[in-house]
């Protein structure tokens, strides 16, 4: 037997878990292992893709400052990338490493080839596109194929081999990549590997190529066998009971120390000599991918750096007509000299050419900067953002420093609807091949990833969905012991633990590439020459193998290109009132007003639609906070999240604010610094560390990290890997501001805040840009109700709350809400349009004081009420006057759509409106001949009571059109007959209010005819059940029951509190009940769409009142009152987390929409 | 023409609505001992996941409805207790409901999923009234743990729809019947919702318009309906036709005191049996014949076949192996005087389709010969070989019953010009041996002693390392297989059980010779 090698020994083939639901190892364990292993080098190559190797490189890189487990790599160990290209022509696989820099280039090339044949995700790559990209590429030839099938793209052909066996690969190669080649053997305990290795060799000998040792690694350890079992299971959609040879035979494919190598190979050592030589000829790494921004914007004669200070310049001047304030001056000074120190005037530029392009096209998409670039003056007077960080005294630091290496991250928001126009902008300008969206890499979750394990391991359907069930929602990526003891499994039975080791292992295995929402990654040369493009799922849309931490390690540029629902929101507001006479406004006008009315109607409460401050937890804020400036709502959006909240900064911070408590700040002792370090820090917010920037520099001043440390820790905590350093980070920053004196409570609650905010951190600046659009459209709700509440329906689906509660809350803002009917509405809700036909049976819900012909739909209502109900007539018409009993604004009448009606599309609106704007239709025949409209369309409009003034109710009307067969109209039509006989009068009876309500829930969702409630209030006031106004009224600490219809649960954060919120005709009840009080009740909190609440009123000095509920009554079959057979669903809130929890999207942020991780973090706000 | 007075008829419907609670309760009462109330429901795998499709009464107690998901009920009502839903045991269930009613009338019409109708036209005299007749069922059934809704009707339609849906209660039927929902008109959804959005809520409601107005809006279909609640239309019922078992026999005046007359007989019944099996589409697949002797003594014949067969040629040819095989041979004593001839089993089977050039196809012969050689000597006496997908040797090829259909794995074709890897013979168990001077970590021994004889080791090679499954037990050493030969060219596959980094001192075995 020989001794161990001299020049040692490299495994130049490990795939990673990023060779998706092939590899079992994170690319951190890879080269972790490899390191222990004291290997002379490790090369990371994953199935036709390069996702994998920033994440070793990282790794790598962590592990020379002694962070990746306990040893420090040796000095000449290597770290190679590159990737093993899988054939769809049966020729054997090849481990592609490039030597240099433009071999890299190559490689990537050829990926992005491959890639944009396949379908999202796939690869189709033919030996032959290989020959075209060999240069200065290392080739490793596998003996086999491990190809499986593949689907591509419609009209590509799969490429096709002459002749794929090992010999004539080699054959071909050898002539036209001499020098590069190897051939691959690998020793797999298969009964005759050494009779193997001699044929390779042999092969190898006559195509005059030299031999390489590998063991093909699969995963780091050999522990990793059953975790690389299950995962070949979820592939291959199998169990592991069956899967049988789909499984390897043994656990071989594991990281080898260089002994067992030696052993293995003693036959043929230089084998083992020649991954060393492979690796002497590779001198590429990742820090060789030089980064150069676009040129685009800069016109011919400037530099980039001047050009830039030119434009912020001449904006400048514009905007302060002429006369720049000295202050500001400097600023634009200094950070001119930081972004010519760092050379990022290229980025600046491209920002500002997007935004330019934005504002530019008819008509203007509106867009706003946030993030960290609201620092920065340069992108204030640019215009990318549009909070002046001089009134606020931010820091350029925090967006640009020449100490962090990291480039600036600008990200923007567009209207939602128009984003795709910014998008495909951005390709035209810099080509498909510079520009590109980032991956996300779609992880295992926790709900996902029981199933999946569930179904390998041959546990059926039923047991895994019982173990997934009672996860409400994935938010965490964890999934504790505790949820499986909560189905009533046993822990300590093996299945089960078995079921439990595996889910905890996968959990954070990427799953496949997605595409980022919007952040684009643009160059100025070819893009495909850095990293692989991959075709997106949606047409016209490309994006690149690797997220938003590796081109953060890499130090390339992203621009986030973000959509926001309430800029679409607020530009259609702009747009009906410029239409209407009420005004040409701008954000920036809006914003800089300041109008005392705005925050009255928010101290309130009063928040609903209004960005960010819509929630539950936050409308109870409101009034607590009483905002009365633009930093009160700065404030206001940061407050309710995470980090305040679990930090326990929140009521210290509302105590101060309202002057209750002292406001201190803690304070070093005197040896080790000024006491008033962060009063300086602090200042803004009492004392109390609210901001992400705060907490940051809190590290900083209090507890000495260096700016590089404080971001450390901040990213390690933002990041879900496995970084191992976090307990480190928390006894530095206790340890290091109790050593100066700090008291440890304080400390401990700073650190816990800092946690907070790593996931769902909420900068300052942020906050500010923010605070903005809550200005904005406080601001349109308060002047223009009937105008918000048009553009939100208009914008939907967005925010919070369903269509009803919208109208509900315009109505209570004085706006008349008219129904959808054939002759006044659009696919729009419009305002104000008067009725085109001539009917005269309007009956709206209007907010105004009594208006007849709504009286006159409530007496006929009454009238008939009787049939479902008997023996009592109804209450009260459900309606309430508007809060301050002002008359309503002329003209902001709100005209419903036919957009609200279920399932109706818009070219039948488009064609009713186009023919009703010839003449007013007379009669359901008329419509249906001029509009020539589908049966189904007819249908939904009978349904949805949409043909009142052409003097038909619903019932006649659905009457009727079901007996027009509009085909045979044309016919009639031509001979100008009637269409069908005259028939008998149906007399059908007329439809009871309750019913109608009914009706209109089931077809719009929402009833302007009334409140459901309103039709059982006397049967609930019979058994002493309040309304929501009166139980506002109630004095804290009584009892009370509430009942209403369900329109929000939410089970926020921890689990200790359900919320959950009713509604009536008078208003809405908000009850709170304990996760102890839950289980008793919880059929009743899950099923029912009306419920009964019961328990103590809890009123805070604010005003804000609860109902601490200890009951909960399922009272659903009172619906069926209504109208025995109209199944009356209320709509819930768009966030109500009960309806389906097994659809309920993902919360965790790397696989929801960034619009809802950023703007709405749905249930978060009530952490 | 002749004018027939039409004789006044009666039906019951019935519907049990817990149909598939019951039947489980009935068929495995192990299941619910001791757990009385906690809610079931039957599941059903559909696409988008798996929903409820029934319920028992804590269930819906509970506030479940069928077509929930079973994550939604599960999130309500966590105890939930679930089964599958089969609606072939319901079925076969109602089958059985079927045949219990027989005492009340020859006419039973099944009404799937859950009903019945019973034609009892002239069979009320027995119990005295329709309402005795019902008593009596319900008396029965609740005996039984069993719940039954039910309605009589002049038509089978009135009283299918009285059971079914619940009206307001009504003096007689024809008002009953008007006061049923829409919806026991059973249209579509659409058009059920249609008609009370219309304000028509009840069958009466729609009675009352014009039946050419329902036509024009709902279609013909639903005018028919209408008028077969109202009794103008009578939809006859099918009465289920009692499949009997077959059996066919043949008496004699003079007992036949020949055997060869006696299988010619055998033969003429079989091709009868043959006959009615081929009517229902079936062919049979065990076969008894009994031969009576005139003094008392029953000879016994049973054959069976590996698929179902109405080849009368075939058969008679497994007869006559049968008798051959009898270890006495077919005493005719003083002669038969009745043979019957019974199909025990049988299954379906169409028509077969012959191929271009005359003759069935060759896979018949094979199975013919699996079937004379299993009828003599014993069905599992004729085995074969089935592959299984598994790297463990003795796990990767079963022997079989011959005529017990098992999906096999494809067999791993040899590799061409390599010797074979595993032997054809295995040990089982496999036989310890005693290894000498193995090399750690993976060599082979230079000698072992097996059955107290050593063999030096010529040549080997290896190891092949299969390791445990690690999904049955944890802790299953690895094997390290080699194939072996001796010096005197003798070839073995041995194996060390446990890596040396596994177990301490792994013990060794022989598995297998080669040929």
């Amino acid at each position: 037997m020989r001794g161990p090698t001299t020049t040692g020994f490299a495994e130049l083939v490990a795939a990673t878990n990023y060779s998706f639901l092939e590899g079992a190892s994170h690319p951190s364990d890879i080269v972790g292992r490899a390191i222990e292993l004291k290997l002379a080098g490790i090369g990371i190559a994953d199935r036709n893709t390069v996702a994998g190797v920033v994440r070793a490189y990282d790794a790598f890189e962590r592990a020379k400052k002694g962070l990746l487990g306990a040893n420090l790599p040796p000095f000449d160990f290597k770290l190679v990338v590159g990737a093993r290209l899988v054939f769809a022509d049966g020729t054997p696989d090849i481990v592609a490493y490039p030597a240099t820099r433009a071999g890299w280039g190559r490689l990537t090339r050829l990926l992005t080839l491959g890639n944009r044949r396949a379908e999202k995700g796939g690869c189709i790559l033919g030996f032959d596109d290989l020959l075209m990209h060999l240069d200065e590429i290392m080739l490793i030839v596998m003996p086999e194929t491990s190809a499986r099938s593949v689907v591509a793209l419609k009209g590509v052909e799969l490429p096709k081999s002459n002749d794929p066996s090992l010999e004539a690969t080699l054959a071909t190669l050898r002539p036209k990549a001499r020098r590069s080649v190897w051939l691959g053997v690998t020793m797999p305990h298969g009964g005759r590997d050494r009779r193997r290795q001699t044929r390779l060799a042999r092969i190898a000998a006559d195509a005059r190529v030299p031999i390489l040792a590998t063991n093909d690694v699969r995963y780091a350890v050999a522990d990793d066998r059953p975790l690389h079992d299950i995962v070949t299971c979820i592939r291959e959609g199998s169990t592991i009971q069956r899967a049988g040879r789909q499984l390897g035979a043994n656990g071989e494919r594991h990281l080898k120390n260089p002994d067992e190598i030696a052993h293995l190979y003693r036959d043929r050592p230089h084998a083992i000599d020649e991954t060393a030589k492979l690796l002497a000829r590779i001198d590429f790494t990742l820090d060789d991918l030089k980064y150069e921004y676009p040129h685009e914007p800069v016109p011919a004669g400037w530099s980039p750096q001047s050009w830039l200070e030119h434009l912020a310049w001449q904006s400048a001047i514009d905007h302060y007509d002429g006369y720049v304030p000295d202050k500001l001056i400097a600023s634009l000074r200094d950070e001119f000299a930081l972004i010519e120190q760092c050379g990022y005037a290229y980025y600046f530029l491209t920002v500002h050419d997007v935004v330019r392009f934005a504002r530019s096209v008819v008509p203007p998409i509106l867009c706003q900067g946030r993030g960290s670039a609201a620092n920065s003056v340069v992108c204030y007077v640019l215009g990318v953002t549009s909070v002046d960080p001089m009134k606020h005294d931010l820091l350029f630091s925090r967006f640009v420093s020449a100490e962090r290496s990291e480039p600036p991250d600008i990200d923007i928001d567009f209207e939602h609807e128009r984003r795709e126009e910014v998008m495909q902008y951005i390709y035209r300008r810099y080509g498909r091949d510079r520009a590109a969206i980032a991956a996300t890499v779609i992880h295992f979750r926790s709900r996902s990833t029981v199933r999946e394990v569930g179904k390998a391991l041959g546990f059926t359907e039923d047991v895994t969905q019982r173990l997934t069930s009672t996860v409400w929602g994935s938010f965490s990526n964890r999934f504790p012991e505790r949820r499986f003891a909560e189905t009533g499994f046993d822990v300590a039975n093996p299945e089960i633990a078995r079921l439990q080791d595996m889910v905890q292992r996968l959990l954070e295995f990427p799953r496949h590439l997605s595409q980022h929402v919007g952040g684009f990654v643009l160059t100025q040369g070819r893009l495909d020459e850095i990293v692989p493009i991959h075709n997106g799922a949606m047409e016209d849309r490309t994006f690149i193998e690797w997220d938003k931490d590796d081109i953060d390690c890499l130090g390339l540029m992203k621009v986030d290109i973000l959509a926001l629902g309430m800029l679409t929101c607020i530009r259609k507001s702009f747009d009906l009132m410029r239409d209407h006479g009420l005004g040409d406004h701008e954000l920036k006008t809006i914003a800089n007003d300041e109008h005392p009315d705005v925050y009255d109607m928010l101290c309130k409460g009063d928040s609903i639609g209004v960005f960010q401050v819509e929630s539950r937890a936050q409308i109870n804020m409101l009034p607590r906070l009483r905002p009365r400036k633009l930093y009160d709502l700065v404030v206001q959006v940061a407050i309710v999240r995470p980090g305040p909240i679990e930090g326990d900064m929140v009521h210290p911070y509302l105590r101060r604010r309202a002057k209750k408590e002292l406001v201190v700040y803690p304070s070093p002792s005197p040896e080790h610094g000024p006491s008033d370090e962060l009063e300086v820090l602090l200042g803004e917010t009492y004392g109390v560390p609210l901001f992400q920037e705060q907490a940051m520099k809190l590290a900083i001043v209090a507890a000495k990290f260096t700016p590089d440390e404080a971001n450390e820790l901040r990213k390690s905590m933002a990041t879900f890997r496995k970084v191992g350093g976090m307990n480190n980070f928390q006894a530095k920053l206790i340890g290091g501001m109790v050593a100066r004196g700090y008291e440890a409570e304080f400390a401990e609650r700073c650190f816990k805040q800092i946690e907070g905010f790593g996931s769902y951190g909420f900068p300052e600046s942020h906050a500010l840009s923010f605070a903005r659009l809550v200005y904005v459209s406080s601001w349109i709700k308060c002047f223009h109700p009937a105008v918000f509440c048009c553009a939100l329906l208009n914008s939907q689906p967005m925010g919070f709350y369903a269509p009803a509660q919208l109208v509900r809350d315009a109505v209570e803002h004085g706006v008349t809400v008219l129904p959808v009917d054939v002759n006044a509405s659009m696919w729009d809700n419009s305002l104000s349009s008067p009725v085109r036909g001539g009917g005269s049976r309007e009956a709206g819900w209007r907010g105004a004081s009594a208006n007849e012909p709504l009286v006159d739909a409530l007496v006929t209502g009454c009238a008939i009420a009787a049939a479902p109900l008997p023996g009592r007539t109804f209450a009260a018409p459900p309606l309430h006057p508007p809060a301050d009993g002002s008359p309503p604004r002329i003209g902001e009448d709100l005209r419903l759509g036919f957009r609200q009606v279920d399932g109706f599309r818009e070219d039948w609106a488009d064609t009713i409106v186009a023919a009703c704007a010839v003449a007013p239709f007379a009669s359901i025949e008329d419509l249906a001949r001029r509009a020539n409209l589908p049966q189904r369309a007819m249908n939904l409009l009978a349904d949805a009571d949409a043909f009142r003034s052409i003097a038909k109710e619903r019932r006649e009307a659905l009457w009727d059109v079901r007996r027009t067969p509009p085909k045979q109209l044309a016919l009639f039509a031509a001979a100008d007959a009637p269409e069908l006989a005259p028939e008998p009068d149906a007399r059908l009876p007329a439809m009871p209010l309750s019913e109608a309500v009914a009706a209109d829930y089931q077809t719009t969702r929402l009833s302007l005819k009334g409140h459901p409630m309103a039709f059982l209030r006397d049967r609930f006031a019979a058994e002493g059940i309040l309304s929501s106004a009166q139980a506002n009224a109630t004095k804290d600490g009584r009892r009370a029951k509430v009942a209403g219809i369900v329109l929000v649960r939410q089970r926020p954060g921890k689990g200790n509190a359900i919320f959950v919120t009713i509604e009536d005709e008078t208003g809405i009840t908000n009850g709170l009940m304990w996760a102890r009080d839950f289980e008793e009740n919880r059929r009743a909190v899950m099923a029912s769409r009306l419920m009964v609440l019961e328990g103590v009123i809890q009123r805070s000095e604010e005003g804000v009142t609860h109902l601490m509920t200890a009951r909960v009554q399922d009272r659903s079959d009172m619906l069926r009152l209504l109208s025995e057979d109209h199944a009356l669903d209320p709509p819930l809130a768009r966030v109500d987390e009960v309806v389906r929890p097994v659809h309920t999207r993902s919360r965790d942020p790397r696989a929801v929409h960034p619009r809802d991780v950023r703007v709405l973090p749905k249930s978060r706000d009530f952490h | 023409m002749t004018r027939v007075t039409s004789i006044p008829r009666r039906y019951l419907a019935l519907v049990f609505p817990w149909l598939p609670i019951e039947r489980l309760r009935t068929e495995r009462p192990h299941l619910f001992v001791g757990r009385a109330d906690t809610p079931i429901a039957f599941v059903e795998q559909v696409s988008g996941g798996i929903r409820l499709k029934a319920l028992d009464r804590e269930a819906v107690r509970a506030g479940l409805t069928a077509g929930l998901t079973l994550a939604d009920a599960r999130a309500r009502v966590p105890e939930l207790d679930v089964h599958p839903y089969d609606s072939h045991a319901d079925h076969a269930w109602l089958e059985r409901l079927a045949d219990g009613c027989q005492r009340y009338t020859p006419s039973v019409a099944l009404d799937p999923p859950d009903g019945l109708i019973l034609d009892i036209a002239g069979c009320v005299h027995e119990f005295e009234g329709e309402r005795r007749l019902a008593a009596d069922l319900e008396d029965r059934l609740a005996r039984r743990g069993l719940l039954v809704r039910h309605a009589f009707g002049d038509t089978p339609d009135v009283a299918r729809a009285l059971a079914r849906f619940a009206g307001a209660p009504a003096p007689d039927e024809r008002r009953a019947v008007k006061r049923l929902p829409v919806a026991a008109l059973e249209l579509d959804d659409d058009a059920t919702t249609a008609l009370s959005r219309a304000g028509l809520k009840t069958v009466g409601d729609v009675m009352a318009r014009p039946l050419s107005t329902i036509a024009a809006r709902f279609g013909e279909a639903a005018a028919m309906m209408i008028r077969r609640l109202d009794g103008e239309v009578k939809g006859p019922i099918t009465p289920r036709r009692i499949v009997p078992k077959i059996g066919v026999e043949r008496r004699f005046a003079e007992p036949i005191a020949r055997t060869d007359y006696a299988l010619e007989v055998l033969g003429e019944l079989a091709a009868e049996a043959a006959e009615t099996l081929a009517e229902r589409h079936e062919g049979g697949r065990r076969w008894e014949a009994r031969l009576f002797r005139a003094d008392g003594l029953v000879q016994r014949l049973r054959i069976e076949t590996g698929t179902p067969t109405r080849d009368v040629a075939l058969l008679m040819r497994l007869f006559r192996e049968r008798i051959d095989g009898l270890a006495d041979p077919l005493d005719p004593g003083f002669g038969y005087d009745l043979i019957r001839l019974d199909i025990a089993l049988a299954e379906r089977l169409d028509a077969s389709q012959l191929k271009l050039e005359g003759g069935e196809s060759q896979k018949g012969e094979v199975v013919q010969l699996l079937d004379q050689l299993a009828t003599r000597l014993g069905r599992t006496r004729v085995r074969r070989f089935a592959a299984r997908d598994s790297h463990i040797p003795e796990q990767a090829e079963l022997m079989l019953p011959a005529s017990d259909p098992v999906p096999t794995a494809p067999w791993i074709p040899p590799e061409l010009g390599e010797p074979p890897l595993r032997p054809i013979y295995l040990f089982d168990p496999p036989q310890p041996i005693e290894s000498m001077m193995a090399e750690v970590p993976d060599g082979p021994p230079h000698r072992f002693r097996w059955r107290r004889t050593v063999h030096e080791v010529a040549r080997a090679e290896g190891p092949e390392r299969i390791a445990g499954e690690w999904w049955r037990r944890e802790d299953i050493p690895t094997r390290d297989y080699f194939r072996i030969e001796d010096r005197k060219g003798r070839r073995f596959w041995i194996f060390r059980h446990g890596l040396y980094s596994e177990l301490e001192s792994p013990r060794w075995y022989l598995h297998g010779v080669f040929a």
